[in-house]
């Protein structure tokens, strides 16, 4: 049992910011924006996020506010740079796939030119003090207790937050109903007396300020330095986001799933069952890619993407 | 008025520029990076910082250079590049050289090169050994290469004789990739670990894994975390950056972990050691050498091994992190690697099973 606790816990070091910059991704589609530059936004808000980090801990200062100071400090600067991305795509109505890979391109050259010159080396250290052995009484709660309340960081719970707020947001509010219009069929809503703009706008920023938080939670669980790379991770939330199909509570799934096979691949040595079965670890790797697929293939036909996310809006088209 | 400003702003800008490139730049002494970069921590740093040492030193002006890609033309290129910038010493570190040190050994003969980790030759594919021209194996060294191995399963023998002998008996290893350097480190590990389990009478295991990669990664510290929560004590991290995911899991799951190629205990706390190459000290004492016109240690045109006989690997000199290994008993193991009654396994061994161990149990993950 204290096997299946340990390696769920560790799944959730991955699973939580593919959760948070796959909703990001989700806020970005739903306004009706592609955004494949979350790799790229991670990457910066991961940078800046570090940095801060290293500054702060510099200047003496110390306790689990400094992580929550650095998630904000790379969401912010996540956010600054999905601007560019929100006015290629919106403004100046350009491909978003491209805007979105130049995004993907700048960002590692960037953090490794300022890293250098500001640290003197591409890495930028931390000293990792967040690390929690246990949660008071909440860690002595059965299964509860044991799955989040003991060996955890408190990105888990900021994540799990993220998570209700977005379904809120997305679902209950006003703005919700709107940025999923506008995704939709843009034209309507503009019709009915939204600007379109300034929806996808927010709806890309909001994507931005979750990627460039999510580099920030992968980075400190997983290495003990930033070292100009979130291995993939920002690609990774585009397919939960898809395997998600669109939907918080599905995403959240898809990034638990995902984050779980990742761990098994890696360490099915301690399962017992899988042991025996002496499959390679690749083999677990590649499954959450060929679910991906699979679901893809089935539900290609009413696919729960947003129908107008990709297209620049133009008002005179009917 | 405006128009004439700003057109003379710009004009002087520019002129600033070309000013800027037009003014002779030349940088003696050069490095030609491999994959990594000149802060990995390892590698390339350690010969970097030695070059830089005594270029500061001496008011010589050096640069590096890194090649577009890991090809050996682009390793030329980027040596082109750095003799064209004025270098009348290049040091490339890395084995990945040797087919463009053969190269250029003949095309710049003015030029002195150092490879660590290598000598050059014209092998291509060590299997059929197919060479880069299809003319016959050559192994000739020209006199302006200076070549530098390292013995590493020396250095990681004391690695796995200080683990032991500091009470750990479960042991891993973590390579990034089978590189002959990484190689030579996790068979010497192997045998430093078993060597000490024999003297104290005791059993113990290594659990052997390549990870694929020198950067961190989730997959790395999933691996490791693994690997500390089946009761694996300390981790030997020969992986480059990847090493930093190995010391993450360590702080999570109260595990140890041992660096690599330089001294590493400012990393993670959970460093105990590191098994060490004295990376920059070679370069710099070729360097000198090379200025001073002598050959003390380092001759032109011959391949020159550091080892523990000549303090070219070791471990760093604090022993705080350990709980009993002291320094006399580094000493005496240093003195038993210096005369051992049987060689040290080399990467010339295909697999980590065919090294001959007495005691450990060695299980091989892959």
């Amino acid at each position: 049992m204290d096997t299946l606790y340990f390696l769920l816990r560790l799944s959730l070091f991955s699973a939580i910011p593919l959760m948070v910059v796959a909703l990001g991704g989700m806020f970005s589609e739903k306004s009706g924006v592609v955004n494949i530059a979350l790799e790229g936004l991670m990457l910066i808000g991961a940078f800046t996020g570090i940095y801060a980090l290293n500054l702060m801990q510099k200047a003496g200062m110390s306790g689990q506010m400094l992580y929550i100071y650095a998630m904000l400090v790379g969401g912010v600067m996540g956010l600054i740079f999905s601007l560019l991305h929100a006015y290629a795509s919106v403004n100046m109505k350009a491909n978003q796939v491209i805007s979105g890979t130049a995004l993907n391109l700048f960002t590692p050259a960037l953090a490794i030119f300022l890293a250098r010159m500001w640290t003197g080396t591409q890495q930028v250290n931390f000293n990792d003090m967040f690390f929690i052995q246990k949660v008071g009484f909440l860690a002595n709660i059965p299964v509860i207790g044991d799955l989040f309340f003991q060996k955890a960081y408190i990105s888990t719970y900021v994540g799990i937050l993220i998570l209700i707020i977005s379904y809120y947001v997305l679902y209950k509010t006003k703005f919700g109903l709107r940025l999923r219009s506008c995704g939709e069929h843009p034209q309507a809503a503009d019709a009915a007396g939204i600007s379109v703009y300034k929806i996808r706008y927010a709806g890309v920023m909001i994507s931005g300020f979750l990627a460039g938080l999510g580099g920030v939670i992968l980075i400190v669980p997983t290495t003990t330095n930033f070292n100009a790379t979130v291995s993939g991770f920002g690609f990774l939330a585009l397919a939960v986001l898809i395997f998600g199909q669109w939907k918080p509570k599905r995403i959240m799934l898809a990034a638990l799933f995902f984050g779980l096979m990742r761990v098994i691949s890696n360490s099915y040595s301690l399962i017992d069952v899988l042991a025996k079965l002496k499959l390679p670890g690749e083999f677990y790797s590649i499954i959450p890619y060929v679910a991906t697929l699979v679901v893809l293939a089935f539900v290609s036909k009413k696919s729960a993407a947003p129908l107008a996310a990709g297209t620049p809006y133009d008002q005179g088209k009917r | 008025m405006k128009k004439l400003l700003s057109l003379l702003t710009v004009l002087a800008l520019v002129l600033t520029l070309v000013a800027c490139a037009s003014k002779e730049d030349t940088y003696e002494l050069a490095l030609v990076t491999d994959v990594g970069t000149i802060d990995d921590k390892s590698f390339n740093q350690g010969a970097w910082e030695g070059l830089v040492k005594y270029a500061e030193e001496k008011n010589i002006d050096y640069n590096y250079y890194q090649p577009t890609a890991k090809t050996t033309d682009e390793y030329v290129a980027a040596i082109d590049l750095a003799v064209k910038g004025g270098a009348k010493n290049v040091v490339t570190p890395g084995y990945l050289f040797e087919n463009a040190i053969y190269v250029v050994q003949d095309k710049y003969p003015e030029v002195n090169f150092i490879i660590l980790d290598g000598a050059a030759h014209n092998v291509v594919d060590w299997d059929t050994m197919a060479t880069m021209d299809d003319s016959d194996v050559d192994f000739r060294l020209e006199d302006n290469v200076y070549s530098i191995f390292y013995k590493e399963q020396e250095s990681g023998f004391l690695a796995g004789y200080a683990a032991v002998k500091d009470g750990y008996t479960e042991l891993g290893f973590m390579g990034g990739m089978a590189v002959p350097a990484v190689v030579r480190f996790g068979y010497g590990f192997v045998q430093g670990a078993d060597h000490a389990a024999e003297e104290m009478g005791v059993d113990i295991n290594v659990k052997y894994h390549y990870t694929g990669v020198f950067w961190p990664t989730d997959e790395v510290q999933n691996t490791a975390s693994a690997w500390y929560q089946g009761g694996t004590e300390v981790i030997f991290a020969a992986a480059g950056g990847a090493g930093n995911s190995v010391m993450k899991a360590a702080e999570q799951n109260d595990g140890k972990a041992i660096g690599v190629d330089v001294d590493q205990s400012a990393e993670s706390t959970t460093v105990i050691t590191s098994a060490k190459k004295e990376l920059a000290e070679s370069v710099y004492q070729c360097l000198t050498e090379i200025y001073n016109e002598t050959s003390d240690f380092f001759i032109a045109g011959e391949s020159v091994v550091m080892s523990v006989n000549n303090n070219g690997v070791g471990l760093p000199s604090d022993f705080s992190r350990f709980e009993s290994f002291t320094e006399a008993q580094y000493q005496e193991v240093i003195d038993y690697l210096k005369n051992p009654p049987v060689e040290l396994a080399s990467d010339a061994i295909s697999s980590v099973a065919d090294v001959p161990v007495n005691v450990a149990t060695v299980e091989i993950v892959e």
